[in-house]
């Protein structure tokens, strides 16, 4: 109720959000390939993989935090924790396991 | 910006692929022993550099409360490559999807196509007119 009546008062513009959405989810898509790269170069099996990945995607989200919303995420997205900090990140899991296979297989093995 | 962007990627990629070549070449020379400390430090350098490139030239984000976002529009203009409707919302879908075939005036020109908008106004003005015209 209390949301609402907060949304009535300050209402919110939906195109916005779903260019936020999309901006995150392409810059997610992208840097998860690429940390993909770096996990395969590595070396890394197993959960240290998946580890470097969750880092990885940390300080993406700390750049656009930096850069793109200058330290305001609440004027950008309805609830930052989920959708700038954990937002997209199951999305590009499989993009990363794509590319840390691949380039495993290319330069380790 | 753009420029600043657009070189972290190419300086980012450049050490990449060279980070990727080394341990390529080191594998095939030295099987089974571990990475040499500058390719790692090289490699993660490539991987900061990029991503930092991707985030800057990334499209910049919209405020999402509505009185923020129209203070921005009305400071800046409706700036932006897409359509827009008329109050100034920015449509975000690519319209018709099917406008390559061509069927907007219908199968051969024949004016059968499909309207998403019919402008009334235009229309009932043409009648007006139509109509002062002694209806010829």
């Amino acid at each position: 109720m209390n949301e609402e009546r907060e949304l009535a008062i300050h209402p919110i513009v939906q195109s916005s959000v779903q260019h936020n959405t999309q901006v995150v989810s392409n810059i997610r898509n992208l840097t998860a390939s690429l940390f993909g790269v770096a996990a395969g170069t590595l070396g890394l099996e197993s959960y240290p993989g998946f580890i470097f990945y969750l880092v990885g995607t940390l300080i993406v989200s700390a750049l656009i935090f930096a850069a793109r919303t200058e330290g305001k995420p609440g004027v950008y997205f309805y609830r930052p924790f989920g959708d700038l900090w954990g937002g997209e990140v199951f999305g590009g899991l499989s993009g990363f396991v794509l590319t840390w296979t691949l380039f495993y297989g290319l330069v380790r093995a | 910006m753009a420029i600043l962007g657009t070189a972290l990627n190419a300086v980012g990629l450049l050490f990449l692929t060279h980070a990727v070549y080394s341990t390529h070449e080191h594998t095939a020379t030295f099987a089974h022993t571990p990475l040499p400390l500058d390719i790692t430090i090289e490699l993660l350098t490539s991987i900061l550099i990029l991503s930092a490139g991707i985030v800057i030239t990334s499209p910049e984000l919209r405020p999402i409360k509505w009185a923020q976002w129209a203070g921005k529009m009305q400071r800046q203009g409706r700036k932006g490559e897409g359509k827009w409707t008329r109050e100034g919302e920015e449509i975000l879908s690519e319209g018709d999807s099917f406008a390559f075939l061509g069927l907007d005036s219908g199968i051969g020109g024949g004016g059968e196509g499909r309207r998403g908008f019919w402008d009334v106004r235009a229309k009932r003005k043409e009648y007006a007119e139509w109509v002062k015209a002694g209806g010829k």
